[in-house]
């Protein structure tokens, strides 16, 4: 592409279009500009429009836009295979142009523009920085100096920004020669200027402040923000080991760190965006020392006395106010690093513990007006961080995580001073349950998070409280609260705490508490239906010592009619519509409870009313899945009871399935082909005509067009193939089958879904009906084994040619395979099966080629004859090897090609219903010990030929299998002679 | 048949075990970030106040801080002495000779006299071609002397100064040589170690101009301060990064015989220089390494440990051992053969480091143990019935991180076999029965909460092992009473895509909910 009028043109226009709220003019700018983009020097031409003047600011704002993302797909284009798509790379001229003219141009643009371009330039630093673009720091700190002479914060902060994005890799990429050599080339360049603009912004900073009012908050914010990112970039670049130069200049920067921790600045902080702009920075700063801390605490130590005062001080200020949480969190994580340091004597001093308990830990946790109104408002949000662990940054959890860094050194202490704590708040609750409801809310919040986490969220265990009993006299008399809207919270809590401590909580008082928990399924509040499910869901997979349910169908039978009702009610509160707590607890009942056919009618009339609504469109895939699971688990295990509730499951489900299948919806045409698999599994034949449509519907190679199908698809197939082998030879529907195996064994991607097919149309057809086909798939599958060999390939070829030797015998094998090309058979038993052989794994298919290896060596008459007597015993010798030597020294590790559902994309994917899966079929029911198998057969066969076979296996096993070999021998008394 | 099962029931390997990494952390020369071993530091360049040969004449004036106005002063004299130099060496008259070593001496009175030598105003005044001079062949030795001794210190000022010497280098090297008198190939050598400890560009210039052999030489006698600064001297040229230098060194003829002489018999002081020698011997060069382990250079080193109590010679002497254990795996696999008298010394002395009280001490014995605990077996077995083990229980849980983190690593290596060839090593289940028993697993767990990813890897690899091998399934248990599961939920989201994995693949397979249904 071109620079010239031309091109400022059509790009200008396109820009321009994008931003259009109507779709057409959008979609087909959208088109040509993809177009457009893979042709060479597309990213120099949009950045070329993003630098001129001339064109409207919106219109080069969006090209700056599509610059970043082009540069993100393109400028190293990933290699995945399975990738969707795969664009082109830009070309290396285009990417030094490009390189030349990033930095002035981001330096020079409009602050919207100007983030976007210092993101494009992170994404080439990423890849190129600083090997391939040794021309990037140097011009970055000239023009750091430049900008810093004549105090132009746009620009410093600009670079200051860009220079943080590049530096980042240094935070988590392990420690290698290369890294560091990458860091060293970083510091050597870069850690004097950053000083240097530091200490400078530190003057100005002071200067402006000095001035009466604090100085204009105008002038201060971009002084801030540079010292921030002064901040980040010393925590980068200090991150894998402490650098000489910092070493060197520690003083100066400590000493300005804790100007920062202990200055007020009054004309900025009297703004609330002015406090958080200087709270940023404060945090920033606690993070390094925090780190330096935890790292460097010899060099550090003769700050910590300071730094521990500062912060304490500055958290008894923070913990009152119920903003400033990135700061109160950053803070207490450094006192938290001191308390689990060999410095925690600062701790020790009398009266110490109890202050930092009053004054920092309980502020932090009581709840705060954020905290209600997120439960009000944001009702997964608040669950999310209440209940799921994605809390570790919130204040309530960091004061918890305080306490219990402090108790790695004073245990007792603080489990005295918290009991005391707890007591208090408890008691003042007592004096005015109405009134003081957050006190108790604060003791339950202790007690559970201060608990140790147990196993998968099972269970929990504290020192802290007798749960027994706090669970009979503080949590039980809010759970009977006949008000199930009254004080949410406050039952959010208590349901939690009964949750997390379920295991602890003995049968009978639990199994007292059911009903109360069916009723708080009714609760308005989305929390405290959601928790209210959810405790339910966790305590029927509660197990006792052995592994044993602890709560089983006849303890929850009675309760299932009302609980069924109320989990389908709670789904009708408006925003748990798709509430997957509840569809999770569905899920567990289900699976539990006895499914009578007065319990399974309501079920599916209401799972199949849902699964309508959501199939409009669909959002949740967590509550879709278990939706779908639920119905699955409901038609298997009811159908388990009575076979003739089929009918009535597919009169429900077939109108909804039939509207994913027509209407296309992506997300849920996996889920559809599997439910239906399972259905046609339960059929009896002859299979009803509205299968056979879908089966014909199957068939057509559109059906097979996205990958995310594959799986589920291959899935009914199979199913269709078990059940109606007569229909497959019908209509030259064999034929489609086949075209469908040879289109799926083509690619490395979906071979073993291939195999899949293939094997079960093998497994299931007479011999008749497939020899007029056979020397069709041999070619397809020796094609393939020419064009694209992988070890997985292989094996499953091996698989395939077993599998087909124990149902058709090993003439039959031999035949259709010579067929194609004279004596191929012997070539390919040679060279894949004998070496492939050992690597199998799996129960099933070891028994399976290890069985149909052995009939090979003792049937099949090429393999008898004198001539093959080498071949004959290197296949022993990998029969042997299969059988006698563990798994994991046989294989070796072979990358794996990155399954098919791993392929996510925007669209759907492949997700496997658990309850709708296959069950495993072994082909080979009447050999029990494929072990036995080989020494019987071999024995069997040497008798009619004495002295032969001892002399071959002395000459081409491995001494070790000999030795294998003669000790099956004596385990199963069977004798070569 | 084949139902979608068949590739996913593999076990998901550790990529790594706790032995490779051990193992391979040798020394990291190719790019130091973190200040040179901060005891090398302080090495590096050495003022001479009092003279070589302890004749010094100038009164020595300890702890005395200099006030400005006295700074002045000097800088002035300074100025006039260099000014009074030049005007001697121009002098061609009688007692030319004298004239010219009284300015030098006076000169070099003023550089020696304080802490922060007037080095820029003798520079200023240009000091530097007047010296050269002052060294040419044929100069009484005291001449040469007093300049190489001005020389020295100005050496040892800031990098621009030390620079500023070159053109005096090959003069400075060629009064190393038999033929000067021992003071004066001293108080040049002494120079030359103050360049050298600058920085690698001028240790390239001085090894160029074959400095190396001379001074080499130099060490061979049996006792001296000369042999001390001469060695001293060597320890800087031979710092590398480029290990050729150090190769060199231990490839001139009678140099290792003196070495390992001067270990086994010198006085402590010259025993440290030659020690340091060694370090870096050792740290650089493969070759020299090789050489000295094959000489048994680890007898002397031992000795030493066990018989000083001198933290300066202990810390080079220390860290000789650990290069030699960690660089050459000969070292382990035929000299420290489990049951030998020099092994069980090596761990003998390796506890006694560890008991002591100095932190550099403690964490450099870890590091030799730790690759000690790389080795075989019988290595492995060593140590876990020494008496180190519960010294190294109790630092995981009391010392301060980095050497917590390399205690971690001994008692890692403890639990996990001999790599053998190809595939993951096995656990060696009594060991880590046993050191979970006596509690170690909570520091493991707190490294896992490490900011430090090499520490938090290590915490997790160390975790894998206790729930993978403990005995009746009792691992889950035992990391879930140490708050094990909150600490690995923590990498959830982690940008280290490796430690990511690890993480969650752990709590996947031990912890993750059974979301099947109970069948």
């Amino acid at each position: 592409m071109e620079w010239n009028a031309e091109t400022l043109q059509f790009l200008s226009q396109c820009f321009l279009h994008t931003l259009s709220p109507q779709p057409e003019p959008r979609r087909a700018a959208e088109s040509s500009l993809a177009e457009a983009a893979d042709r060479p020097n597309y990213g120099l031409a949009v950045l070329r429009l993003v630098a001129e003047p001339s064109v409207d600011e919106q219109i080069r704002q969006a090209a700056a836009v599509n610059f970043k993302n082009h540069l993100k797909t393109r400028w190293v284009p990933s290699n995945d295979p399975n990738a969707s798509v795969t664009f082109p790379p830009i070309l290396d001229p285009e990417k030094d142009q490009i390189k030349t003219l990033i930095v002035s141009l981001m330096l020079s643009s409009t602050p919207r523009i100007q983030s976007q371009l210092s993101e494009a330039l992170a994404v080439i630093g990423k890849h190129d920085f600083p090997k391939s673009w040794p021309t990037l720091l140097p011009e970055l700190i000239s023009n750091l100096q430049k900008a810093s002479q004549s105090s132009d914060y746009a620009s410093i902060n600009g670079i200051l920004g860009t220079a943080n994005s590049i530096f980042k890799k240094f935070r988590y990429q392990y420690k290698t020669n290369d890294l560091l050599l990458d860091l060293k080339y970083c510091l050597d360049n870069f850690a004097a200027p950053l000083l240097e603009i530091f200490l400078k912004t530190v003057s100005l900073i002071d200067s402006t402040a000095a001035a009466p009012g604090g100085g204009p908050p105008a002038t201060l914010r971009p002084l801030f923000e540079s010292q921030r990112l002064c901040c980040r970039i010393f925590f980068s670049l200090n991150f894998q080991e402490l650098p000489e130069f910092f070493e060197d200049h520690m003083r100066e920067w400590m000493g300005e760190f804790r100007k920062y921790l202990t200055t007020n600045y009054l004309s900025l902080e009297s703004s609330s965006d002015g406090l958080a702009l200087v709270d940023e920075l404060r945090a920033a700063v606690c993070e390094n020392i925090s780190f330096y801390m935890e790292k460097n605490e010899e060099e550090f130590q003769g700050y910590l006395n300071e730094f521990a005062s500062a912060v304490w001080s500055l958290l008894t200020n923070v913990s009152q106010s119920s903003s400033r949480d990135k700061l109160a969190v950053t803070a207490m994580k450094f006192l938290t690093t001191v308390s689990t340091s060999v410095h925690h004597t600062l701790f020790a001093n009398e009266g110490v513990l109890p202050q930092i308990c009053q004054s920092i830990v309980i502020p932090n946790v009581r709840l705060r007006d954020e905290d209600e109104e997120l439960f009000e408002m944001n009702y997964i949000e608040f669950i999310r961080r209440d209940m799921e662990g994605s809390d570790l940054d919130t204040r309530r959890r960091i004061a918890c995580e305080l306490l219990k860094g402090i108790a790695t050194n004073y245990k007792k202490q603080v489990i005295d001073i918290v009991s005391v704590q707890i007591q208090s708040l408890l008691s003042s609750f007592a004096t005015n349950p109405s009134a003081n409801w957050k006190d108790k809310d604060c003791a339950i919040y202790l007690v559970v998070s201060l608990a140790t986490k147990k196993a998968g969220g099972t269970s929990v265990s504290t020192d802290l409280v007798d749960v027994q009993s706090f669970f009979l006299s503080v949590i039980v008399p809010e759970l009977q609260s006949q008000d199930v809207n009254a004080f949410p919270m406050l039952k959010a809590g208590s349901l939690k705490f009964f949750t997390m401590f379920r295991g602890l909580i003995q049968k009978p008082v639990a199994f007292q508490l059911f009903p109360d928990l069916v009723r708080f399924l009714g609760a308005e509040s989305n929390v405290v239906h959601s928790y209210a499910a959810s405790c339910i869901e966790k305590l029927l997979l509660v197990k006792d010592e052995g592994g044993k349910a602890r709560y089983t169908s006849a303890d929850i039978t009675p309760f299932v009619p009302v609980l069924m009702n109320n989990l389908f009610n709670a789904l009708k509160f408006p925003e748990s519509e798709e509430n997957q707590y509840i569809m999770k607890c569905i899920l567990r009942v289900l699976a539990v409870a006895d499914i009578s056919s007065e319990i399974a009618g309501p079920c599916i009339v209401g799972l199949t009313s849902i699964l309508n609504e959501v199939c409009k469109n669909p959002k949740n895939p967590i509550f879709n899945h278990y939706l779908f699971e639920s119905v699955a688990i409901l038609v298997r295990r009811a159908c388990e009871r009575d076979t003739s509730l089929i009918s009535a499951f597919e009169a429900s489900l077939f109108p909804s399935l039939q509207t994913i299948l027509a209407t296309d919806v992506t997300e849920f045409l996996p889920y559809a082909f599997q439910l239906l698999a399972q259905l046609v599994e339960l059929n009896k034949p002859p299979i009803s005509p509205s299968y056979m449509q879908i089966f014909v519907l199957l068939l057509t190679p559109e059906s097979w067009r996205r990958s995310s199908n594959v799986p589920a698809l291959v899935r009914l197939l199979q199913a269709f193939l078990q059940k109606a082998p007569h229909e497959v030879n019908q209509e030259g529907r064999l034929n489609q089958v086949l075209g469908i195996f040879n289109m799926l064994v083509s690619s490395a991607s979906t071979d073993e879904q291939g195999f899949y097919v293939l094997n079960t149309v093998i497994e299931n057809l007479e011999y008749g009906v497939l020899s007029p086909y056979m020397s069709n798939i041999w070619n397809v599958l020796f094609m393939r084994l020419q064009n694209n060999r992988t070890v997985k390939f292989q094996k499953s070829l091996v698989i395939f040619m077993s599998l087909f030797l124990v149902k058709h015998g090993a003439q039959n094998l031999a035949d259709t395979m010579n067929a194609v090309q004279a004596n191929i058979f012997l070539v390919i038993l040679e060279q894949f099966w004998i070496p492939n052989l050992k690597l199998i794994t799996g129960a099933i298919e070891l028994k399976l080629t290890a069985v149909a290896s052995t009939r090979l060596i003792c049937e099949s008459p090429v393999l008898l004859d004198a001539a093959a007597a080498r071949v004959w015993g290197k296949m022993l010798d990998s029969i042997v090897t299969l059988l006698s030597r563990p798994e994991q020294d046989r294989i070796e590790e072979e990358p794996e090609m990155p399954d098919i559902a791993e392929n996510v994309g925007y669209t759907a994917t492949f997700v496997k219903l658990y309850n709708a899966g296959k069950k495993e079929d072994d082909p080979l029911t009447d050999v029990k010990d494929p072990k036995q198998f080989l020494v019987a057969s071999l024995a069997k066969l040497s008798a009619v030929n004495p002295g032969r076979y001892p002399q071959i296996i002395n000459e081409n096993l491995e001494p070790a299998n000999q030795t294998a070999l003669l000790q099956l021998c004596t385990t199963y008394n069977c004798q070569i002679v | 048949m084949a139902d979608d099962s068949l590739a996913s029931h593999r076990r998901d390997p550790i990529k790594s075990s706790v032995g490779n990494v051990a193992a391979q952390r040798r020394r990291q020369n190719a790019a130091t970030v973190g200040k040179e071993r901060r005891e090398s530091l302080v090495r590096a360049k050495r003022l001479c106040r009092v003279g070589a040969t302890g004749e010094g004449d100038v009164l020595v004036e300890e702890n005395h801080m200099m006030t400005d106005e006295e700074g002045f002063l000097l800088e002035d004299q300074t100025s006039s002495a260099v000014k009074e130099l030049k005007s001697a060496v121009v002098y061609q008259g009688k007692g030319a000779m004298q004239k010219r070593v009284n300015a030098l001496r006076e000169l070099r009175r003023l550089l020696s006299k304080s802490e922060f030598p007037p080095v820029e105003a003798a520079l200023k005044a240009g000091a530097i071609p007047l010296l050269v001079q002052c060294l040419s062949f044929g100069s009484p030795d005291e001449q040469l002397l007093e300049a190489a001794w001005c020389l020295t210190n100005i050496a040892a000022g800031k990098p621009e100064e030390t620079k500023a010497l070159l053109p005096a280098l090959p003069l400075l090297i060629a009064h190393l040589g038999e033929k000067s008198s021992l003071p004066v190939a001293e108080q040049c050598a002494w120079a030359l170690g103050n360049v050298a400890g600058e920085g690698e560009e001028l240790r390239k210039v001085l090894l160029s101009q074959g400095a190396l052999p001379p001074l080499a030489r130099m060490v061979l006698p049996n006792k001296g301060s000369t042999v001390r600064t001469a060695a001293w001297a060597l320890s800087n040229l031979i710092k590398g990064p480029d290990p050729k230098a150090a190769t060199e060194l231990i490839k001139v003829d009678g140099v290792l015989d003196a070495i390992l002489r001067h270990l086994r018999k010198s006085d402590e002081e010259l025993a440290t220089e030659v020690a340091w020698v060694v370090v870096y011997l050792s740290a650089l060069s493969n070759f020299a390494t090789g050489v000295l382990v094959k000489s048994d250079a680890l007898q002397p080193l031992v000795e030493r440990l066990a018989t000083s109590n001198s933290l300066q010679l202990l810390i080079p002497v220390l860290r000789s051992l650990g290069n030699l254990v960690a660089g050459d795996s000969h070292t382990t696999s035929t000299v420290l053969i489990p049951g030998h008298e020099i092994t069980d010394g090596v761990i003998k002395v390796l506890v006694k480091c560890l008991k002591s009280d100095h932190r550099v001490l403690k964490k450099e014995a870890s590091w030799v143990l730790s690759n000690i605990a790389a080795g075989s077996i019988e290595h492995k077995q060593l140590i876990y019935s020494s008496e180190a083990v519960p010294l190294l229980l109790r630092l995981l849980s009391t010392a301060p991180f980095d050497i917590r983190k390399e205690v971690a690593y001994v008692l890692g290596n403890l639990c996990v076999a001999p790599a053998t060839g190809e595939g993951k090593p096995d656990l060696i289940k009594e060991n880590l029965v046993s050191l979970v028993q006596r509690g170690c697993l909570s520091g493991f767990i707190d490294l896992v909460r490490s900011a430090d990813i090499e520490a938090a890897r290590l915490g997790l690899q160390f975790t894998e092992l206790v729930l993978r091998g403990m005995p009746n399934g009792d691992g889950p248990k035992l990391v879930e009473q140490e708050d094990g599961i909150d600490a690995m939920e923590r990498y959830q989201f982690h940008e280290n895509e490796d430690l990511r994995n690890m993480a969650n693949g752990l709590v996947d397979k031990y912890f993750g909910e059974d979301y099947g249904v109970n069948e």
